[in-house]
């Protein structure tokens, strides 16, 4: 562009904390590319968009490159045309900035692991993103994740009442499964071995792994506990690059532990967790953490080899293939030991290829779920992905990581390949030798299994979606566990639906046409006939939630991204209703 | 020889890499003066992953095509840089042998060797240089000093493969092209893209040093 003599404050902005954000290892990667191009087409958005060079590793590194060439390196300062370097002057251009850093790299460091000078791009994308977030510029879903993380203290804006609530529930769940009134999920209990934590996707999506978890360190005799409050082991800084973020996430949890005079902080499994916590945590909270940080791989399969679980691999007897999560594997070097954890309670296993340092990335990575623009580049670029896991012919993919799980959920869905994705920790679950206390009577287990087959027999569910798929999709899922389903498609039907039929959960999508949809909201939630009207969000715009959550009125007790499996909506809506069955039944004890 | 094919054989030559040396001295403080990043992590990964092996393996990864994905794949662009290196190598060592140590270029076979390996090194900067003018994707990474330094390059291989038998019957000017254009390498250099050899240790040294740490270097692979 044309030299221009004002900077507008942001670009000023960028380029001064540049300059604070350098070290030695970025500037050498700046420095060594030779424009090789061997990296191409190791990146799976090259490889998805053929003939598109903006996706090139080292074009979208260039991008990057120039400003340190033209600000911080004399040839492109003297000589800027030559050395291809330039300046960011306006904030339009750190916009374009901004959709390559976040929109065309998921920053899985599969590049940088294939280039022969060593250039890490992964890790200078992820400066560039610190620093247009710093400046306020940054995807939409970036911005209320963070502010989520940073506010309610974790990236799903779980409250700590429903995440008690929902360890409660696991915990009930889990005595009736073992048939043990003594099965606990120990809250903030005292020099446990083991401080569990977790991400909450689990709390809102897949409640079903705290209480396989739970399940394991049970039979495992483990004295263990689980914080009550910066329990969230995810940690948006290492996507938005924002340091003191990630730093006091971190600090947070070591703090934590300490508090707890925990011995051991097991991270559950989810790739970019461990590595903000087990990894990059103590570099950005400048923190020497004085216990042991594992992840729950190394734990069950310590368990298994010291004799403390015994497992049956014949339970696991489908096809099953291993995704190694970038931030896992790549970031972190692990590799082996959930191969050595599959081979122990799966009988069929299946190599994925290319597999361990040079498999591809979910789609997921650097955060892109949470980033709703850029979906269907990112559903475009898992056509790898989704040929990768073709090719193994394997009915499940087993994943250590909560984000790669969505992301291989949703390119399943895309190219509709059929299989199913899971983690390790539920399939050690499953495989959980445990002897049987005592027999059940029968007309219990006929109770359980009607239960089991029709868990929302009696409900009546209102479901607002204006996408008539979407709608279809939800209301067969509540009608096939025995729901009673109302249909509404705009905001003034589901006000007017709910206001004269009563449901008892209305699924409420944030962008219909008709009534807005936070005045729908707000309308019925101060309607005191509605008091028991249960509310679930669910939405494909993660940014629309303030239309709900910034009313004074109570907040709903649910809420899903889409798109939503059918488990995770069964557990969810489960999960909202037997809630309110508890609590009613509760109040209705204390009533005199 | 004439005085200008002396001058440009000893006293250019001699302030050119004067010159280099200095710049590239002041590059090299510039460079260490940057903080270097600390990791407080424990170590991850397997015991035969450490720091130390993790730097080695970042180093010697060049030398192993089959380490890397994208070398193992494109091998002919592997075996491209082999040949272009070594024929970097060998022009170089043509521009120290001339001068001072002339009787080398006596033997027949080392001036064959010699314009094989030159000879080849030449043939691939035209193929890399149809490369990146042709590949849509090089292209888009390319700039004015990435041309201008395969162009300067191929021509000097020219220079160097006529240059290597040392003859002047037929007139001294492959000569002094070769050591006019060794000198303008010499002071061009530390500004261009081809300096990218006095950061490779480093920029692998890091990367090395941390995924070692981290449990990734080595790679191991099923
Ligand atoms: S492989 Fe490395 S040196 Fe080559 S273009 Fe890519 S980043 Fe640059
Ligand atoms: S880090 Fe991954 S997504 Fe980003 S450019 Fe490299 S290979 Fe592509």
């Amino acid at each position: 562009m044309s030299e221009q003599t004002t900077r507008s404050h942001k670009a000023e902005k960028v380029l001064e904390r540049m300059g604070q954000k350098l070290n030695r290892q970025m500037v050498g990667s700046l420095l060594a590319c030779v424009h090789c191009g061997l990296c191409t087409e190791t990146c799976h958005y090259v490889l998805a968009n053929p003939g598109d060079p903006t996706y090139a590793p080292a074009y979208k590194g260039d991008l990057i490159r120039k400003l340190f060439k033209r600000h911080f390196d004399w040839t492109g300062r003297v000589f800027p045309w030559w050395v291809k370097a330039g300046s960011v002057w306006t904030d339009e251009e750190l916009e374009e900035l901004k959709d390559t850093v976040f929109g065309k790299c998921t920053n899985c460091r599969r590049c940088s692991l294939n280039c022969p000078m060593g250039v890490d791009l992964a890790t200078f994308n992820r400066m560039a993103r610190g620093l247009l977030v710093s400046v306020g510029i940054m995807p939409e879903g970036v911005a209320v994740v963070s502010k989520d993380q940073w506010e309610i203290g974790n990236q799903m804006g779980v409250l700590k009442e429903d995440y008690l609530e929902t360890l409660e529930w696991m915990a009930e769940e889990l005595q009736d499964e073992l048939d043990d009134p003594e099965v606990d999920i120990p809250i903030d209990q005292t020099d446990c071995e083991v401080v569990y934590y977790i991400n909450p996707r689990e709390v809102k999506y897949d409640p079903r792994s705290i209480s396989d978890a739970a399940k394991i360190f049970h039979v495992a005799g483990e004295s263990w506990t689980m914080p009550s409050e910066g329990w969230d082991m995810t940690n948006f800084g290492l996507f938005s690059g924002d340091d003191a973020l990630g730093g006091s996430v971190a600090q947070r949890l070591y703090e934590k532990v300490s508090e707890l005079r925990g011995k051991r902080l097991v991270i559950s499994e989810c790739g970019h967790g461990f590595r903000s916590t087990r990894c990059e945590g103590p570099n950005w909270a400048r923190y020497d953490v004085p216990f042991v940080m594992e992840s729950s791989i190394f734990t069950m399969l310590r368990y298994i080899k010291e004799g403390r679980i015994k497992v049956d691999k014949t339970r696991n007897s489908r096809p099953v293939t291993y995704h190694d999560s970038c931030n896992m594997g790549r970031s972190c070097g692990m590799f082996e030991e959930p191969r050595e954890l599959l081979e122990l309670v799966c009988s069929d296993f299946r190599e994925m290829h290319p597999n361990r340092a040079e498999n591809y990335c979910c789609t997921g990575g650097g955060g892109a779920m949470s980033m709703s623009e850029y979906t269907p580049r990112r559903l475009k670029s898992g056509i790898i992905k989704a040929n990768q896991l073709k090719e193994t012919g394997a009915e499940i993919v087993v994943t250590s990581c909560h984000n790669c799980v969505d992301g291989l959920t949703d390119v399943i869905r895309h190219y509709e390949l059929g299989i199913e994705v899971t983690q390790l920790v539920n399939l050690v679950a499953n495989a959980l030798v445990i002897e049987p206390k005592v027999a059940i009577p029968v007309e219990e287990v006929v109770e359980e299994m009607v239960a089991e087959a029709l868990p929302l027999a009696g409900r009546t569910i209102l479901v607002a979606d204006d996408e008539p798929d979407q709608l279809e999709y939800l209301a067969t899922v509540f009608e096939d566990n025995g729901a009673t389903v109302l249909r509404a498609v705009d905001g003034d039907e589901a006000l007017a639906m709910a206001t004269s039929e009563k449901p008892d959960l209305l699924t409420l999508d944030l962008e219909m046409p008709g009534k807005n949809v936070g005045e729908v909201f707000q309308i019925l939630r101060e309607n005191p006939e509605l008091e028991s009207l249960k509310v679930c969000v669910i939405t494909g715009r993660p940014e629309l939630r303030k239309l709900i959550y910034d009313r004074s009125v109570r907040r709903p007790e649910g809420y899903l991204d889409k798109p939503v499996t059918e488990e995770q909506l069964l557990i969810n809506v489960r999960k909202i209703l037997e809630l309110a069955h508890d609590e009613a039944a509760a109040g209705a004890e204390g009533t005199p | 020889m004439s005085e200008l094919l002396h001058f440009s054989e000893h006293t250019l030559q001699e302030v050119a890499l004067g010159f280099m040396a200095l710049v590239y001295t002041i590059r090299i403080i510039w460079f260490l003066g940057f903080k270097a990043g600390g990791d407080r992590q424990a170590e991850t990964g397997p015991p035969s992953t450490t720091p130390a092996k993790g730097v080695l393996y970042s180093w010697a990864n060049i030398a192993m095509p089959w380490a890397m994905e994208s070398t193992r794949r494109q091998y002919i662009l592997y075996a491209q840089f082999v040949v272009f290196h070594i024929g970097v190598t060998a022009a170089i060592a043509l521009s120290f042998i001339i001068p001072y140590g002339p009787g080398l270029l006596e033997n027949q076979a080392s001036v064959l060797i010699l314009q094989i390996i030159i000879g080849g090194a030449f043939l691939v900067g035209v193929v890399r240089f149809v490369r990146r003018v042709g590949n849509r994707y090089m292209r888009a990474i390319s700039s004015p000093d990435d041309y201008f330094s395969l162009v300067l390059l191929t021509v000097w291989f020219f220079f160097a493969f006529l240059a290597v038998p040392n003859q002047t019957s037929g007139g001294e000017w492959h000569l002094l092209g070769f050591f006019i254009m060794t000198a303008f390498f010499l002071v061009y250099v530390p500004f261009s893209k081809i300096s990218h050899y006095l950061y490779y240790p480093f920029t692998r040294y890091y990367l090395g040093k941390t995924m070692g740490h981290r449990g990734v270097y080595p790679v191991g692979r099923a």
